[in-house]
Protein backbone atom coordinates (compact mmCIF):
# COMPACT_ATOMS: atom_id res chain seq x y z
CA UNK A 1 0.00 0.00 0.00
CA UNK A 2 2.70 2.25 0.44
CA UNK A 3 3.92 4.24 -2.82
CA UNK A 4 6.03 7.11 -3.18
CA UNK A 5 3.71 10.42 -2.69
CA UNK A 6 5.30 13.35 -4.69
CA UNK A 7 4.55 16.34 -1.88
CA UNK A 8 4.89 18.59 -4.45
CA UNK A 9 1.37 17.35 -6.17
CA UNK A 10 -0.58 17.51 -2.93
CA UNK A 11 -2.53 20.28 -1.11
CA UNK A 12 -4.54 19.28 2.09
CA UNK A 13 -6.81 21.66 3.64
CA UNK A 14 -5.94 23.44 6.71
CA UNK A 15 -9.28 23.03 8.29
CA UNK A 16 -10.42 19.60 8.25
CA UNK A 17 -7.20 17.86 7.08
CA UNK A 18 -8.54 16.15 3.52
CA UNK A 19 -6.40 16.07 0.65
CA UNK A 20 -6.44 16.92 -2.75
CA UNK A 21 -4.08 17.34 -5.76
CA UNK A 22 -2.79 20.25 -6.38
CA UNK A 23 -4.68 22.85 -8.45
CA UNK A 24 -2.60 25.13 -10.64
CA UNK A 25 -4.12 28.27 -9.86
CA UNK A 26 -3.74 31.91 -12.02
CA UNK A 27 -3.77 34.99 -10.44
CA UNK A 28 -7.34 36.06 -8.90
CA UNK A 29 -8.42 32.40 -8.77
CA UNK A 30 -8.46 29.91 -5.28
CA UNK A 31 -8.99 26.38 -3.93
CA UNK A 32 -12.04 25.31 -2.17
CA UNK A 33 -12.03 22.62 -0.10
CA UNK A 34 -15.14 20.33 -1.21
CA UNK A 35 -15.74 18.76 2.29
CA UNK A 36 -15.96 21.59 4.88
CA UNK A 37 -15.99 25.08 2.42
CA UNK A 38 -13.13 26.68 3.44
CA UNK A 39 -10.40 28.65 0.89
CA UNK A 40 -7.37 26.23 0.93
CA UNK A 41 -4.64 28.34 -1.65
CA UNK A 42 -5.69 31.64 -3.05
CA UNK A 43 -3.14 33.64 -5.80
CA UNK A 44 -3.64 37.01 -5.39
CA UNK A 45 -3.18 39.53 -8.21
CA UNK A 46 -0.15 41.46 -8.16
CA UNK A 47 0.66 40.72 -4.54
CA UNK A 48 4.12 41.71 -4.00
CA UNK A 49 3.36 45.10 -6.12
CA UNK A 50 0.07 45.76 -3.84
CA UNK A 51 1.30 45.02 -0.78
CA UNK A 52 4.52 46.67 -0.45
CA UNK A 53 2.76 49.89 -1.23
CA UNK A 54 0.39 49.73 0.96
CA UNK A 55 2.71 48.47 3.69
CA UNK A 56 4.93 51.98 2.51
CA UNK A 57 1.40 54.36 3.08
CA UNK A 58 0.97 52.55 6.53
CA UNK A 59 4.34 52.83 7.93
CA UNK A 60 4.10 56.76 6.70
CA UNK A 61 0.96 57.38 8.74
CA UNK A 62 2.30 55.35 11.59
CA UNK A 63 4.00 58.05 13.37
CA UNK A 64 0.89 60.41 13.13
CA UNK A 65 -1.65 58.16 13.97
CA UNK A 66 0.10 57.55 17.35
CA UNK A 67 1.23 60.63 18.39
CA UNK A 68 -1.34 63.11 17.42
CA UNK A 69 -4.38 63.30 19.69
CA UNK A 70 -7.38 61.43 18.43
CA UNK A 71 -9.91 63.79 20.22
CA UNK A 72 -10.65 66.13 22.53
CA UNK A 73 -13.58 67.45 24.90
CA UNK A 74 -14.33 70.97 26.49
CA UNK A 75 -16.70 71.07 29.37
CA UNK A 76 -16.78 74.57 31.34
CA UNK A 77 -14.25 76.28 29.72
CA UNK A 78 -11.65 73.58 29.51
CA UNK A 79 -9.96 71.93 26.90
CA UNK A 80 -8.78 68.44 27.09
CA UNK A 81 -7.16 65.80 24.22
CA UNK A 82 -5.57 62.67 24.01
CA UNK A 83 -3.87 60.72 21.63
CA UNK A 84 -3.04 56.81 21.07
CA UNK A 85 0.26 57.25 23.65
CA UNK A 86 -1.92 58.89 25.83
CA UNK A 87 -4.19 56.42 26.72
CA UNK A 88 -1.41 53.90 27.47
CA UNK A 89 0.45 56.54 29.67
CA UNK A 90 -3.40 57.46 31.60
CA UNK A 91 -3.73 53.61 31.78
CA UNK A 92 0.23 53.52 33.53
CA UNK A 93 -0.40 56.78 36.01
CA UNK A 94 -3.77 55.16 37.51
CA UNK A 95 -1.89 51.62 38.08
CA UNK A 96 -3.63 49.76 35.53
CA UNK A 97 -0.18 47.70 34.31
CA UNK A 98 -1.45 44.89 32.67
CA UNK A 99 -4.64 46.45 30.50
CA UNK A 100 -1.37 49.25 29.50
CA UNK A 101 0.66 46.79 28.29
CA UNK A 102 -1.87 45.21 26.71
CA UNK A 103 -3.24 47.40 24.96
CA UNK A 104 0.10 48.89 24.12
CA UNK A 105 0.68 45.19 22.25
CA UNK A 106 -2.99 45.30 20.53
CA UNK A 107 -3.26 48.29 19.43
CA UNK A 108 0.02 49.68 18.91
CA UNK A 109 3.15 46.99 19.50
CA UNK A 110 1.78 44.32 17.13
CA UNK A 111 0.08 46.25 13.94
CA UNK A 112 3.63 48.02 14.20
CA UNK A 113 5.58 44.61 13.58
CA UNK A 114 3.13 43.33 11.10
CA UNK A 115 3.24 46.57 9.19
CA UNK A 116 6.91 46.45 9.35
CA UNK A 117 7.36 42.56 8.58
CA UNK A 118 5.02 42.85 5.47
CA UNK A 119 6.96 45.74 4.22
CA UNK A 120 10.18 43.59 4.77
CA UNK A 121 8.95 40.65 2.75
CA UNK A 122 7.46 42.38 0.16
CA UNK A 123 10.74 44.65 -0.04
CA UNK A 124 12.97 41.27 -0.09
CA UNK A 125 10.77 40.31 -2.66
CA UNK A 126 10.41 43.08 -5.04
CA UNK A 127 14.01 44.33 -5.14
CA UNK A 128 15.04 40.37 -5.52
CA UNK A 129 17.08 40.35 -2.25
CA UNK A 130 16.10 36.70 -1.43
CA UNK A 131 17.64 35.59 1.96
CA UNK A 132 17.37 32.08 3.98
CA UNK A 133 16.82 33.93 6.87
CA UNK A 134 13.29 35.44 5.46
CA UNK A 135 11.80 31.89 6.35
CA UNK A 136 11.74 31.85 9.99
CA UNK A 137 11.35 35.94 9.96
CA UNK A 138 8.05 34.68 7.31
CA UNK A 139 7.09 31.81 10.01
CA UNK A 140 7.24 34.24 12.96
CA UNK A 141 5.50 36.63 11.26
CA UNK A 142 2.74 34.43 11.12
CA UNK A 143 2.50 33.96 15.15
CA UNK A 144 1.01 37.67 14.98
CA UNK A 145 -1.93 36.66 12.87
CA UNK A 146 -4.51 36.91 15.34
CA UNK A 147 -3.29 39.74 17.91
CA UNK A 148 -3.70 42.77 15.69
CA UNK A 149 -6.84 44.85 16.57
CA UNK A 150 -6.61 48.19 15.22
CA UNK A 151 -10.16 47.78 13.66
CA UNK A 152 -11.55 47.08 16.85
CA UNK A 153 -9.85 50.04 18.39
CA UNK A 154 -11.61 51.94 15.97
CA UNK A 155 -15.16 50.49 16.55
CA UNK A 156 -13.76 51.72 20.38
CA UNK A 157 -13.41 55.45 19.40
CA UNK A 158 -16.67 55.40 17.84
CA UNK A 159 -18.42 54.35 20.97
CA UNK A 160 -16.67 56.15 23.20
CA UNK A 161 -17.25 59.87 20.95
CA UNK A 162 -21.20 58.20 21.54
CA UNK A 163 -20.21 58.20 24.73
CA UNK A 164 -19.14 62.04 25.38
CA UNK A 165 -21.49 63.67 23.16
CA UNK A 166 -24.09 63.83 25.29
CA UNK A 167 -22.73 65.83 28.28
CA UNK A 168 -19.44 67.49 26.46
CA UNK A 169 -18.72 69.24 23.80
CA UNK A 170 -16.47 66.86 21.63
CA UNK A 171 -13.95 68.01 19.08
CA UNK A 172 -12.22 65.43 16.64
CA UNK A 173 -8.40 66.34 15.80
CA UNK A 174 -6.04 65.29 13.19
CA UNK A 175 -4.91 62.04 14.81
CA UNK A 176 -8.59 60.14 13.83
CA UNK A 177 -7.90 60.63 10.54
CA UNK A 178 -4.15 59.34 10.37
CA UNK A 179 -5.01 56.83 12.79
CA UNK A 180 -8.09 55.70 10.07
CA UNK A 181 -5.79 55.53 7.38
CA UNK A 182 -3.28 53.51 8.93
CA UNK A 183 -5.76 51.25 9.81
CA UNK A 184 -6.98 50.95 6.32
CA UNK A 185 -3.38 50.81 5.02
CA UNK A 186 -2.43 48.22 7.17
CA UNK A 187 -5.58 45.82 6.38
CA UNK A 188 -4.72 46.32 2.95
CA UNK A 189 -1.35 45.42 3.29
CA UNK A 190 -2.52 42.07 5.14
CA UNK A 191 -5.10 41.34 3.10
CA UNK A 192 -3.20 41.47 -0.34
CA UNK A 193 0.15 39.83 0.82
CA UNK A 194 -0.17 36.22 -0.85
CA UNK A 195 1.18 34.08 2.04
CA UNK A 196 1.34 31.24 -0.35
CA UNK A 197 3.04 32.49 -3.37
CA UNK A 198 5.83 33.59 -0.69
CA UNK A 199 6.37 30.45 0.68
CA UNK A 200 6.35 28.76 -2.07
CA UNK A 201 9.04 31.34 -3.77
CA UNK A 202 11.18 30.92 -0.40
CA UNK A 203 10.92 27.11 -1.01
CA UNK A 204 12.35 27.26 -4.19
CA UNK A 205 15.14 29.50 -3.72
CA UNK A 206 16.39 27.59 -0.32
CA UNK A 207 15.44 24.05 -0.43
CA UNK A 208 17.35 21.69 1.12
CA UNK B 1 -17.38 6.71 2.79
CA UNK B 2 -13.78 7.12 3.58
CA UNK B 3 -12.68 10.87 2.58
CA UNK B 4 -8.72 11.14 1.63
CA UNK B 5 -6.68 12.64 4.70
CA UNK B 6 -3.53 13.95 5.22
CA UNK B 7 -3.32 11.91 8.22
CA UNK B 8 -4.62 8.95 6.28
CA UNK B 9 -1.81 8.94 4.13
CA UNK B 10 1.01 9.70 6.91
CA UNK B 11 1.09 13.35 6.07
CA UNK B 12 0.96 16.31 8.59
CA UNK B 13 0.24 19.81 7.62
CA UNK B 14 2.43 22.86 9.57
CA UNK B 15 0.12 25.31 10.44
CA UNK B 16 2.60 28.18 9.76
CA UNK B 17 3.69 27.64 6.46
CA UNK B 18 0.70 24.72 4.81
CA UNK B 19 3.65 22.70 3.78
CA UNK B 20 2.81 19.03 3.34
CA UNK B 21 5.38 16.71 5.58
CA UNK B 22 5.58 13.30 5.59
CA UNK B 23 5.17 11.13 8.61
CA UNK B 24 8.44 9.05 9.17
CA UNK B 25 7.65 7.15 12.75
CA UNK B 26 4.38 5.60 13.21
CA UNK B 27 3.55 7.03 16.48
CA UNK B 28 1.12 10.63 16.26
CA UNK B 29 2.25 12.62 19.25
CA UNK B 30 5.63 13.37 18.48
CA UNK B 31 6.79 16.78 17.26
CA UNK B 32 7.45 17.25 13.38
CA UNK B 33 10.02 19.48 12.12
CA UNK B 34 8.82 21.45 9.01
CA UNK B 35 11.12 20.71 5.75
CA UNK B 36 10.24 24.39 4.48
CA UNK B 37 9.73 26.69 7.64
CA UNK B 38 11.90 24.68 10.19
CA UNK B 39 9.22 24.82 12.55
CA UNK B 40 8.25 22.42 15.23
CA UNK B 41 4.57 20.77 14.96
CA UNK B 42 1.91 17.92 15.86
CA UNK B 43 0.01 15.97 13.15
CA UNK B 44 -2.57 17.24 15.39
CA UNK B 45 -2.27 19.57 18.41
CA UNK B 46 -1.52 17.49 21.38
CA UNK B 47 -4.14 17.94 24.14
CA UNK B 48 -5.85 20.02 22.35
CA UNK B 49 -9.53 19.58 23.80
CA UNK B 50 -8.71 19.31 27.40
CA UNK B 51 -6.37 22.67 27.26
CA UNK B 52 -9.49 24.21 25.13
CA UNK B 53 -11.50 23.08 28.21
CA UNK B 54 -8.83 24.57 30.91
CA UNK B 55 -8.67 28.09 29.43
CA UNK B 56 -12.34 28.16 28.70
CA UNK B 57 -12.96 27.34 32.70
CA UNK B 58 -10.40 30.08 33.77
CA UNK B 59 -12.57 32.40 31.31
CA UNK B 60 -15.79 31.28 32.97
CA UNK B 61 -14.58 32.21 36.38
CA UNK B 62 -12.58 35.14 35.05
CA UNK B 63 -15.86 36.25 33.62
CA UNK B 64 -18.17 36.39 37.14
CA UNK B 65 -15.75 39.25 38.25
CA UNK B 66 -16.07 41.26 35.11
CA UNK B 67 -19.21 41.39 35.14
CA UNK B 68 -19.70 42.04 39.26
CA UNK B 69 -17.21 44.91 39.72
CA UNK B 70 -17.66 48.26 38.34
CA UNK B 71 -15.76 48.91 34.95
CA UNK B 72 -15.30 52.58 34.89
CA UNK B 73 -15.82 55.41 37.41
CA UNK B 74 -16.91 58.76 36.08
CA UNK B 75 -16.41 61.58 38.82
CA UNK B 76 -18.12 64.79 38.26
CA UNK B 77 -17.42 67.85 40.79
CA UNK B 78 -15.57 65.01 43.10
CA UNK B 79 -18.70 62.54 43.27
CA UNK B 80 -17.68 59.33 41.72
CA UNK B 81 -20.44 56.74 39.59
CA UNK B 82 -19.15 53.88 39.32
CA UNK B 83 -21.01 51.47 36.08
CA UNK B 84 -20.14 48.17 35.46
CA UNK B 85 -20.10 46.78 32.15
CA UNK B 86 -24.22 46.36 32.23
CA UNK B 87 -25.42 49.07 34.19
CA UNK B 88 -22.99 50.95 31.09
CA UNK B 89 -24.76 49.27 28.36
CA UNK B 90 -28.23 51.06 30.13
CA UNK B 91 -26.87 54.06 30.20
CA UNK B 92 -27.16 54.10 26.45
CA UNK B 93 -30.52 52.32 26.32
CA UNK B 94 -31.99 55.23 27.96
CA UNK B 95 -29.93 57.99 26.12
CA UNK B 96 -32.03 56.27 22.80
CA UNK B 97 -28.87 54.78 21.97
CA UNK B 98 -29.74 51.57 20.73
CA UNK B 99 -27.51 51.08 17.95
CA UNK B 100 -24.71 51.43 20.19
CA UNK B 101 -26.04 49.62 23.25
CA UNK B 102 -26.58 46.84 20.70
CA UNK B 103 -22.74 46.62 19.66
CA UNK B 104 -21.39 46.75 23.06
CA UNK B 105 -23.82 44.57 24.66
CA UNK B 106 -23.04 42.09 21.62
CA UNK B 107 -19.45 42.68 21.96
CA UNK B 108 -19.18 42.47 25.57
CA UNK B 109 -21.79 40.39 26.91
CA UNK B 110 -23.28 37.72 23.98
CA UNK B 111 -19.54 37.18 22.45
CA UNK B 112 -17.36 36.21 25.05
CA UNK B 113 -20.73 33.93 26.63
CA UNK B 114 -21.26 32.44 23.42
CA UNK B 115 -17.59 31.54 22.94
CA UNK B 116 -17.28 30.01 25.92
CA UNK B 117 -20.55 27.89 25.85
CA UNK B 118 -19.78 27.34 22.88
CA UNK B 119 -16.39 25.80 23.20
CA UNK B 120 -17.42 23.80 25.69
CA UNK B 121 -20.64 21.85 22.96
CA UNK B 122 -17.77 21.90 20.47
CA UNK B 123 -15.19 20.24 22.93
CA UNK B 124 -17.92 18.08 24.25
CA UNK B 125 -18.82 16.90 20.81
CA UNK B 126 -15.61 16.51 19.33
CA UNK B 127 -14.93 13.96 22.27
CA UNK B 128 -18.22 11.82 22.28
CA UNK B 129 -19.06 12.06 19.08
CA UNK B 130 -23.04 12.94 19.60
CA UNK B 131 -24.50 14.54 17.11
CA UNK B 132 -21.75 15.48 15.63
CA UNK B 133 -21.91 17.77 12.53
CA UNK B 134 -18.79 18.57 11.50
CA UNK B 135 -19.36 20.80 8.61
CA UNK B 136 -21.60 23.04 10.56
CA UNK B 137 -19.49 23.03 13.33
CA UNK B 138 -16.21 23.91 11.83
CA UNK B 139 -18.23 26.63 10.09
CA UNK B 140 -19.25 27.88 13.97
CA UNK B 141 -15.81 27.52 14.93
CA UNK B 142 -14.21 29.47 12.44
CA UNK B 143 -17.13 32.01 13.70
CA UNK B 144 -15.84 32.21 17.36
CA UNK B 145 -12.39 32.73 16.33
CA UNK B 146 -13.42 35.88 14.38
CA UNK B 147 -15.34 37.36 16.71
CA UNK B 148 -13.24 36.93 19.83
CA UNK B 149 -10.51 39.98 19.52
CA UNK B 150 -14.22 42.20 19.32
CA UNK B 151 -14.42 41.52 22.73
CA UNK B 152 -11.71 43.78 23.75
CA UNK B 153 -14.16 46.58 22.29
CA UNK B 154 -15.21 48.11 26.42
CA UNK B 155 -11.66 47.79 27.09
CA UNK B 156 -10.63 49.98 24.68
CA UNK B 157 -13.26 52.30 25.48
CA UNK B 158 -12.57 52.52 29.03
CA UNK B 159 -8.71 53.10 27.81
CA UNK B 160 -10.09 55.90 25.66
CA UNK B 161 -12.38 57.76 27.88
CA UNK B 162 -9.75 57.71 31.25
CA UNK B 163 -6.96 59.38 28.78
CA UNK B 164 -9.63 61.78 27.00
CA UNK B 165 -11.58 62.74 29.63
CA UNK B 166 -9.58 64.27 32.05
CA UNK B 167 -10.65 68.13 32.90
CA UNK B 168 -9.72 67.40 36.64
CA UNK B 169 -12.16 68.08 39.37
CA UNK B 170 -15.03 68.86 37.18
CA UNK B 171 -15.34 65.71 35.57
CA UNK B 172 -12.49 62.45 34.81
CA UNK B 173 -13.01 58.82 34.22
CA UNK B 174 -11.02 56.14 36.28
CA UNK B 175 -11.05 52.97 35.30
CA UNK B 176 -12.90 50.08 37.56
CA UNK B 177 -11.28 46.41 38.83
CA UNK B 178 -13.34 44.92 36.51
CA UNK B 179 -11.67 45.66 33.04
CA UNK B 180 -8.99 43.23 34.39
CA UNK B 181 -10.70 40.63 34.94
CA UNK B 182 -12.70 41.40 31.53
CA UNK B 183 -9.46 41.43 29.41
CA UNK B 184 -8.18 38.00 31.45
CA UNK B 185 -11.55 36.53 30.03
CA UNK B 186 -10.97 37.68 26.52
CA UNK B 187 -7.22 36.71 26.12
CA UNK B 188 -8.47 33.06 27.97
CA UNK B 189 -11.65 32.45 24.98
CA UNK B 190 -8.54 33.18 22.76
CA UNK B 191 -6.54 31.03 23.98
CA UNK B 192 -8.91 28.56 23.96
CA UNK B 193 -10.38 29.10 20.34
CA UNK B 194 -6.62 28.84 19.36
CA UNK B 195 -6.14 25.47 21.14
CA UNK B 196 -9.15 24.17 19.53
CA UNK B 197 -8.20 21.58 16.65
CA UNK B 198 -11.11 21.85 14.59
CA UNK B 199 -10.04 19.11 12.64
CA UNK B 200 -10.46 16.19 15.20
CA UNK B 201 -14.55 16.96 14.70
CA UNK B 202 -13.45 15.95 11.37
CA UNK B 203 -11.36 12.45 12.97
CA UNK B 204 -14.43 12.11 15.20
CA UNK B 205 -16.73 11.45 12.29
CA UNK B 206 -14.72 9.34 10.21
CA UNK B 207 -14.28 7.19 13.61
CA UNK B 208 -17.74 6.91 14.25
CA UNK B 209 -18.26 5.82 10.42
CA UNK B 210 -15.59 3.15 10.17
CA UNK B 211 -16.90 1.70 13.28
CA UNK B 212 -20.49 1.45 11.53
CA UNK B 213 -19.15 0.38 8.06
CA UNK B 214 -17.03 -2.39 10.47
CA UNK B 215 -20.37 -3.43 12.27
CA UNK B 216 -22.00 -3.66 8.81
CA UNK B 217 -20.03 -6.26 7.41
Amino acid sequence: MKKKIDLKQLIACQLCDALYEKPVLKQGQSAKCVRCGSIMEERKVNSIERSYHWSLAGLFFLVPAILLPIMGVTLAGQYHHASLLDCIVALIDRGFYMIAVLVFLFAIAVPIVRLFGSFYITYSFKYNRLKPSLLSFFRAFHHLDNWAMLNVFMLGIVVSMYKLLDDTELSVNLGLMAFILWLVSSTMASATLDQDYIWQELEDNFAN
Amino acid sequence: MQTNTAKNNHLALCPKCHKLNVLHNASQNEKIKCSRCHGLFYQRKPYSLQFTLAWNIAALIAFIPANLYPIMIIYSLGIGDPSTILSGIGQFVDQGLYPIAAIIFTASIIVPLLKIIGLFVLVYRAHTGIRLRPDKHSKFYHALEFLGPWSMLDVFVVALLVAVVELGFITSVAAGPAINYFTLTVIFTMIAANSFDARLLWDKQQHIENIKEKNDN
